[in-house]
């Protein structure tokens, strides 16, 4: 896994070879490839987008087998234009060409749609957003993970050898085409031809509701900063809402009803009329710390399709590609004298056809690291207990969704599993699933993934590591809070023959 | 590794495994099974690699505390308590809860920084006149934007302005002494913010699919309405279901006539009773007055004369209305209190009416889209009796053969062969009638159609084929018989009966020619040798004789006549 290969690693580049060379600050364009000095170390770095600010040009970076989240708009300083660059792929230029004219009339349109105003509006917004740090780099930084070999390697191989200060005159004839175009626009005209229409499009239609959009539109951040209850949240990926808002410095979303403003006089005017204190659905579950409340999705269109847009923002295989209607929305939330402010949600389809009891599952980021995931994923698989069905969240998972399921498969199988040990009962792959609602491809997984199971004396056998017996004794000491089942007051709902034609 | 591997034994998740601690357990006796080396993760493919991902995962079970680097939130500058105001007061029991976010906002229209100002100054140039409050405003911007919204749909392409006279109807449902002397500027406003907008909502609004193809690779399209599935033929059940449904909104229909009428009759009889009443104060005061003048007249005055007489009439007025006709009832007028029932009844009659016009031009439309196709699903509408029909369903010409009278019960009721002639154009599709049409006439000549059904299967299909009524067996039978004998046993005679018995003799002598007969063919012998028809063993009722000769050169009904088989095997 050397940094100089991408190892098929679709985020950034494509296996094609490609052509290299060096490039300066003017001559770099979207779909290069170029090292970028990422938390202090130098990156491998596709561009996406390239736009101007007051304080020079920056450049939209997805940084090699980062994750997506971890994008940012990078001035020309932290880019090593000593190194040669990664041109993009001359066979899609040409197919690009036909693309770029259909772009440039569709452009046109665009600047006729907004207000002087707003295009007045938009262009403070650019600036103002490159004055912003990115309030979260220095975070990463000192998230530095201990050296990995992936990472010792990479430090040999690359030494950083960054001249900054090669400023570029600014406003190039190229940039002055562009002028009119967003950032997202530039680059979805760039890319627009690197994805076969027909496949993704397939893809989407058949997938379930953990999809990504190929569109290279939404492979950029639209909104860059959401004013939510008493926090302000940096989204990690694109969400469909107005496309307008891409422009506004920051966007306001109502803590209990997740209407979204663009404008701070709105939201006020919409506080002052807004009399919901909770989720709009039946409360299901309530012990001293959450409460947990079914809302269906088609009876709560509006709320739903706002907590759709407000999760993509931090969900980024997630497709609102269809309406929420065929869902059941579980929202976890914590009370105070103001209400029940949302912490987290679940979504499961009204019927699945895979046997899924999750499709989609968000924590959000300032509840993140507390506990509350887990929560939300027992809470998922009690309910799978009352429906007496083996569930399984719906693939795929996000990095941090496996990480949480992880967790939560491997602490409730030790639990049951030091049990049997302890009686000195056998026990089978069934029962485990059983138990706790898993399907027994998720207990094997488990098992295989903690190298507990074994062969021994042309046997099979589960062996439980010491580490993670120990582990788990400290994590229990620190485990507060857990599902009490004797509180969940909730039946499955029954949906009719006619609910599924009339599309629910 | 890989020959060990081979004599593993397939581990099934019904096979109870013994469970240890890592201590229990020689490590050096075993190793773990990790399956394909590879677990998959659940985790996107290009993503699984991703460093820090890898790095957590490789910690797994020895460093808890590694974890994924994400932009952290950060404490908002707002002022929360005064943006969330509201209290919240707890509920000792769970919240049941089912008001959308619409009914719990109220007004949906948010005003805008742009529309703050433009509100201040247009309250500073009112000076001393009554100012508009900002709760008002949204209100009225609420009406033009709803308006719009429905008016116009598609406002921004074809940039159709909703003119002010349209909006004033959705302000009168506001408070209008505070509203109207604003409306007219507030709309002016209003108008000149949509066409700065390329007349769009002026609140920002989600993209919507707009079923073009442009929807399909953007992004900002979302929450399409998921396809239907496919759409099933409509089953016999589902027949049955809508009928059960037309009759059940017949019959509450009925029913609710009834409770209108039987309101009315109450209502004339409370009325009667009071005449009633008034007429007896009246008569017992001019029998007092009678008694004190001394007037001695016959009584008549102070008795009922023919109260039937008054009935009568009324009879026919409450008369109930056919049911086809319940929902133009015919009332008695004249008492105010039904003239309201009567109106609102002229109300839904009127309507009624119009969806019915409304509806047959819709048929016309449809028959004249399909001019010239074949409609080969299940339309909404149900099939149009045109010429179509003909085209797939040709008559049967009937040809009245000379056949002798067959038998003393039939007389007119004579079975009657038929000839199918042969088209001259074979249809060249095949129609599929969702509904079964035969409840047509029995008087229309029989019609046949023949299609091509699964496997190449020709049919042939009647209609108007439905046999003579029960009550005439002998017909019935007779008819059957004569489709079930092929030409080649034309000859072959069978007697279920001796023909000279001498009571059949008699009996034959007694029956007189038709007239017809008795005309062309006096020669003709009513012999019993060359009678044609065989009788399936049984077929002919007790008592039954047989039908008469057929005259010579006169053709068999059954030649030319296909059999009217319900089904042929074709190639
Ligand atoms: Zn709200």
């Amino acid at each position: 896994m050397g940094s100089n290969g991408t190892n098929g690693d679709a985020a950034v580049g494509s296996d094609m070879p490609r052509q290299k060379g060096k490039a300066t600050p003017d001559t770099l364009k979207v779909g290069c490839i170029a090292m970028v000095i990422k938390d202090g170390q130098p990156r491998r770095a596709e561009i996406l987008s390239i736009r101007e600010t007051k304080s020079g040009r920056q450049f939209y970076c997805n940084f090699d087998n980062f994750n997506k989240r971890l994008d940012e708009w990078v001035p020309v300083g932290r880019i090593d234009f000593e190194q040669d660059v990664d041109w993009p792929n001359p066979d899609k230029d040409k197919q690009k060409d036909g693309k770029m004219k259909k772009a440039s009339t569709a452009q046109k349109k665009i600047p006729g749609k907004k207000t002087q105003k707003r295009v007045g509006k938009r262009e403070q917004s650019v600036a103002s957003e490159g004055q912003t740090p990115h309030p979260w780099t220095d975070f990463v930084e000192s998230q530095q993970v201990k050296a990995s070999p992936q990472k010792a390697e990479e430090d040999d191989k690359v030494v950083a050898s960054l001249e900054v200060g090669a400023t570029p005159g600014v406003g190039s004839d190229e940039m002055e085409l562009n002028e009119d175009e967003t950032p997202a626009e530039v680059a979805k005209r760039e890319r627009a031809a690197s994805f076969s229409r027909e496949e993704e499009i397939e893809k989407l239609r058949t997938s379930g509701s953990m999809t990504q959009n190929p569109a290279e539109i939404s492979r950029i951040r639209n909104i860059s900063r959401v004013e939510f209850g008493r926090y302000v949240l940096f989204p990690w990926y694109f969400s469909p809402y107005p496309e307008i808002f891409s422009q506004e410095d920051c966007i306001f979303i109502c803590e209990f009803c997740l209407s979204y403003y663009g404008d701070l006089k709105s939201f006020t005017r919409h506080r002052l009329k807004c009399t919901l204190q909770h989720p709009p659905g039946n409360e299901i579950y309530r012990d001293d710390f959450v409460s947990f409340y079914e809302i269906d999705g088609r009876r709560q269109r509006t709320w739903c399709r706002n907590l759709c847009l407000l999760s993509k923002m931090f969900l980024d295989h997630k497709t609102l590609f269809y309406d929420v209607d065929p869902f059941l929305f579980y929202v976890m939330t914590t009370r105070d004298e103001r209400g029940c402010h949302l912490i987290g949600y679940f979504s499961k389809e009204k019927e699945s056809a895979d046997g899924f009891n999750v499709a989609c599952i968000l924590t959000l980021p300032q509840y993140q690291r507390k506990g509350y995931g887990r929560l939300l994923i027992q809470f998922s698989y009690e309910l799978s207990k009352i429906e007496g069905k083996l569930g399984s969240p719906e693939k795929p998972l996000s990095d941090l969704g496996l990480l949480s399921y992880r967790q939560y498969w491997s602490e409730n199988i030790i639990d049951l599993l030091l049990g049997f040990s302890e009686r000195e009962e056998r026990c089978t792959i069934e029962g485990i699933a059983s138990h706790l609602a898993m399907t027994t491809q998720d207990v094997e997984h488990t098992l295989q993934a903690l190298k507990m199971q074994v062969y021994h004396k042309g046997e099979h056998k589960i062996v439980i590591p010491e580490k993670l017996i120990q582990q788990r004794e400290k994590s229990k000491a620190k485990q507060k809070r857990l599902i009490d089942p004797e509180r969940i007051q909730w039946k499955p709902p029954v949906f009719t023959a006619s609910n599924r034609t009339w599309g629910w | 590794m890989a020959t060990r591997k081979v004599r593993y034994k397939k581990l099934s998740v019904k096979t109870p495994l013994q469970v240890l601690r890592e201590d229990q357990i020689d490590p050096t006796e075993y190793e773990s099974l990790t399956n394909e080396s590879q677990i998959a993760t659940g985790v996107e493919q290009a993503e699984e690699n991703e460093y820090h991902l890898q790095a957590v995962l490789q910690g797994a079970g020895v460093a808890a505390d590694k974890e994924i680097p994400v932009p952290p939130p950060e404490q908002s500058n707002l002022n929360y308590d005064e943006l969330y105001s509201q209290r919240f007061s707890k509920t000792s029991t769970y919240i049941r809860f089912s008001q959308t976010v619409e009914e719990c906002v109220g007004c949906m229209y948010d005003m805008t920084e742009d529309d703050s100002v433009f509100l201040k100054s247009y309250n500073q140039k009112r000076g001393a006149n009554p100012h508009l409050s900002e709760d008002d405003f949204e209100r009225i911007m609420e009406v033009f934007e709803d308006t719009a919204y429905i008016k116009t749909p598609f406002a921004s392409v074809d940039q159709t302005i909703v003119p002010y006279d349209e909006m004033i109807q959705g302000l009168q449902d506001l408070d209008t002494s505070k509203v109207m002397p604003h409306a007219k500027e507030i709309y002016e406003y209003w108008k000149s913010m949509r066409q700065a907008l390329s007349n769009q909502p002026l609140h920002p609004a989600l993209k919507f699919e707009t079923h073009q193809e442009t929807d399909e690779m953007d992004p900002y399209v979302c929450f399409r309405r998921r396809e239907m599935r496919q759409t099933r033929k409509t089953r016999a059940r589902d027949v049955q279901s809508a009928d059960k449904l037309k009759r059940l909104r017949k019959e509450l229909e009925e029913g609710r006539q009834l409770v209108l009428a039987s309101h009315a009759r109450e209502l004339l009889k409370a009325e009667m009773l009071k005449t009633d009443r008034a007429i007896f104060e009246q008569r017992a005061q001019l029998k007092e007055h009678k008694i004190r003048l001394g007037i001695k007249t016959d009584d008549e005055d102070l008795i009922n004369q023919k109260p039937q007489k008054r009935k009568a009439p009324e009879v026919p007025a409450i008369q109930r209305p056919p049911p086809s006709q319940i929902r133009l009832p015919v009332r008695p007028d004249g008492r105010p209190a039904e003239a309201d029932l009567a109106q609102l009844a002229d109300r839904l009659a009127e309507k009624e009416n119009e969806l019915r016009a409304d509806i047959e031009k819709k048929v016309q439309n449809h028959s004249e889209w399909n001019k010239n196709h074949v409609d080969l699903t299940r339309g909404p509408l149900s099939p149009v009796r045109g010429p179509k029909l003909d085209l797939s369903f040709r008559p049967a010409k009937t040809q009245y053969l000379m056949t002798p009278p067959a038998s003393v019960s039939s007389g007119a009721e004579e079975p009657t062969p038929m000839d199918l002639d042969k088209p001259e154009n074979p249809p060249s599709v095949f129609h599929f009638w969702g509904v079964s049409q035969d409840e047509e006439s029995l008087e229309r000549p029989p019609k046949y159609r023949r299609r091509i059904g699964r496997l190449n299967r020709l049919w042939i299909d009647r209609r108007g084929m439905a046999s003579p009524p029960r009550d005439h067996g002998d017909d019935n039978m007779s008819d059957k018989w004569k489709y079930d004998q092929s030409s080649d046993d034309e000859d072959t005679t069978m007697f279920e009966v001796d023909p000279y018995d001498i009571r059949a003799l008699r009996f034959r002598s007694s029956i007189p020619l038709p007239a017809w007969m008795t005309n062309r063919l006096v020669a003709v012998p009513v012999g019993v040798g060359n009678r044609p028809a065989i009788l399936p063993p049984g077929a002919l009722p007790p008592g039954a004789l047989p039908p008469g000769a057929l005259p010579p050169g006169a053709q068999h009904p059954n030649q030319g006549v296909r059999p009217p088989s319900r089904q042929q095997t074709g190639g």
